[in-house]
């Protein structure tokens, strides 16, 4: 256990007044999840479709990856296999030099940041215009996502009004949300009749056709491959599953635990080119994923599909925001990818779990998000990850709880710590006393209480 | 390839237990007693419109009335004279920027969340997004419950058999403090046209 993550999340409590508004966002966002699940009397039977059809999938996945790339070359897609984000980056370069691509626009990919994909595209010369709306601030913004469905949640109507002024030229003073969004549509159409290449993710491969599915409430995603005249998707090895049955199962959820909407205003299906463009290019990516199957405590994370739905509900992510975490993932389901990727790096996330479980209470496909959280904070010991302040406490109280003798000597002493003057006892020097005031002990423990009762 | 290979290879040393697939013929799905209303109230909850056509009515007639500004009309339907603009014939996508209503056929609606199944049956797709209002034709008895219902029945064009989207009202976005705005890369404005059998 470490204090990275709270040392983090002391920036983002700073601003009071927005950490409310984050809070109550996030929450109103839950409830709406809430309506939609129990407008649907199948939602629970859906949950454990969906899990059992992901566990299925991600443990015969070479079978549906072999079939999946089979039918997408049948169909006169050209299917390329990345073994880690550096392979990833360097095939997708490739194909941009061979088609002289100057300019690539992009819809929403949380594995293009997982690969850094974007700085190594533009270090070589190509500009690389996210088209997601959020994206598309963060981008102007020179950030990261705080959310993976809300990338840009971290800034106010203000803040955008003010970077569009800057970067876009829009109308001094002018922050209407509607207004900066139809700012932002005019400067993304001039991007999309301008770029040579289009760039999107996935959200699910269909293994029984070759379909890329990619679900958007913008259209961008479909604006993105209309007008270029190459399209390339980008998906991670997990996101294939078996044939349409699953998808219908997968769609219905995808959003309604997301956002709590019905569905996206978008569910594209991409099989091929279209007849004026140059063929299709699918990247399928390892980076890890095959690896991490074999972890017994934490395969299950690659049941995920992205919905946001944990962090939307996390009282710990509500309340720190995207930035407190280490990974560029976020709350339950990005502690856990973090430690799948590097557990040296990203080990300070895992203090930022209350294990409330209200994270795998609302995962659509039942990832045992809280419960691996635990599991890892068993193992930080051994990858030389434990705070040694905190391993020294449990020692300590090891010897108090593991001895009836000290325990009780320990009770009935501890109100002589009482008169202690408070400025000794609430300072930087305790820990205990930090964010909140130090306790009073009683002058009788629980256990002379209850003995007396029993009289 | 050698990617392929190694990837295959270090997955099969390393998964584990295996896991059968979930039988997914008892998904007790929802149903709804009148599915065209539901799929009208969803539509409208999703921001998108409905009209019902009436038998022997003018589509054209009604496009007009319903977009009187309308200038710029891009359709390759037989039954829309009106279109300014064919996505069959022009010359790039690109042409296709500043159409103000697009006009295309949908197959069969989804009443739980106002999707409408549209396969591309159309040179270029951009027709369907490019456009600052759409009108969707659709046939209203091609309506069906649930997704499930849906992923069954879905069907690519013979012609333009690359590319099928399901879609349910304009496009929106709610990336600028959660405020939700219809209008962000695609169509402002969706209307469907509930077609006479």
């Amino acid at each position: 256990m470490s204090t990275q993550h709270s040392k983090a999340a002391k920036e983002f409590l700073k601003n009071q007044k927005y950490a409310k508004w984050h809070d109550a966002t996030f929450w109103a966002v839950r409830t709406k999840r809430d309506n939609m699940a129990y407008g649907l009397d199948e939602w629970e039977q859906l949950r454990e479709k969906a899990s059992a059809i992901k566990r299925h999938t991600i443990t015969h996945l070479d079978e549906y990856l072999d079939l999946f790339a089979t039918k997408a070359e049948e169909n006169g897609c050209i299917v390329h296999w990345a073994k880690d984000a550096k392979e990833f980056n360097e095939i997708v370069y490739d194909i941009l030099k061979q088609h002289n691509v100057k300019k690539m626009v992009k819809s929403k990919s949380m594995l293009t940041e997982e690969c850094e994909m974007n700085p190594y595209l533009e270090a070589h010369g190509i500009e690389v215009v996210e088209t997601d709306l959020g994206e598309r601030i963060i981008q102007l913004k020179g950030q990261k996502p705080s959310h993976i469905v809300m990338p840009a949640i971290h800034l106010n109507h203000d803040d955008v009004g003010e970077l569009f002024e800057e970067k876009l030229g829009s109308e001094k003073g002018n922050h209407d949300p509607t207004y900066l969004t139809y700012v932002a549509r005019l400067s993304l159409r001039n991007e999309f009749l301008t770029a040579d290449a289009g760039m999107t993710g996935g959200n699910f491969g269909i293994a029984e056709t070759g379909d890329i599915v990619v679900c958007t409430n913008e259209g961008n995603a479909d604006m993105s491959t209309s007008c270029p005249k190459l399209h390339i998707a980008a998906i991670g090895l997990e996101k294939i599953i078996p044939n349409y049955d699953c998808l219908a199962v997968f769609q219905r959820m995808l959003c309604r635990a997301g956002t709590g909407q019905p569905t996206t205003t978008f569910t594209s299906h991409f099989r091929k080119a279209r007849p004026t463009a140059n063929p299709m290019h699918i990247v399928l990516v390892d980076n890890g994923r095959s690896e991490w199957i074999g972890n017994p405590e934490h395969w299950e994370s690659l049941k995920c599909i992205r919905c946001g739905s944990c962090m939307n509900t996390c009282p710990v992510y509500r309340r720190s925001g995207g930035y407190s975490y280490s990974y560029f993932i976020p709350g339950p389901i990005g502690i856990n990818l973090g430690m799948l990727r590097d557990t040296q790096q990203h080990s300070g996330n895992v203090s930022a779990c209350t294990l409330c479980l209200s994270c795998q209470t609302v995962c659509p496909v039942k990832v045992n998000l809280g419960d691996q959280i635990y599991q890892w904070r068993q193992q930080l010991d051994d990858f030389g990850t434990a705070n040694p302040q905190k391993k020294l406490m449990c020692k300590g109280m090891d010897m108090i709880f593991g001895s009836e003798g000290i325990y009780n000597l320990g009770t009935s002493m501890a109100h002589w710590a009482n008169i202690i003057p408070s400025p000794l006892m609430n300072c930087g020097l305790n820990p205990w006393a930090e964010g909140h005031k130090m306790m009073e002990f009683p002058k009788k423990p629980f256990h002379t209480l209850f003995e007396e009762l029993k009289d | 390839m050698a990617s392929k290979e190694d990837i295959l290879k270090r997955y099969r040393a390393n998964v584990r237990e295996k896991f059968d697939m979930p039988d997914l013929s008892d998904i007790k799905a929802i149903t709804y007693p009148n599915p065209l209303a539901q799929f009208i109230k969803m539509t409208e909850s999703v921001g998108g419109h409905v009209v019902e056509v009436k038998e022997g009515q003018d589509v054209n007639q009604l496009v007009k009335e319903l977009y009187p500004e309308a200038k710029e009309i891009a359709s390759n339907l037989p039954e829309i004279t009106i279109a300014t603009r064919n996505p069959d014939t022009i010359e790039s996508a690109r042409d296709l920027n500043g159409t103000d209503v697009g006009i295309i056929r949908g197959k069969f609606g989804v009443a739980e969340n106002a999707c409408v199944w549209i396969p591309q049956t159309m040179k270029e797709k951009a027709v369907c997004f490019i456009s600052e209002n759409l009108v969707i034709l659709l046939p209203k008895s091609a309506i069906v419950n649930n997704m499930h219902e849906a992923y069954k029945r879905i069907e690519f064009d013979k012609e333009y058999d690359g590319y099928g989207t399901f879609i349910s009202g304009p496009s929106k976005t709610a990336d600028i403090a959660q405020v939700l705005v219809m209008g962000a890369q695609a169509a402002r404005s969706a209307t469907i046209l509930l077609m006479p059998d």
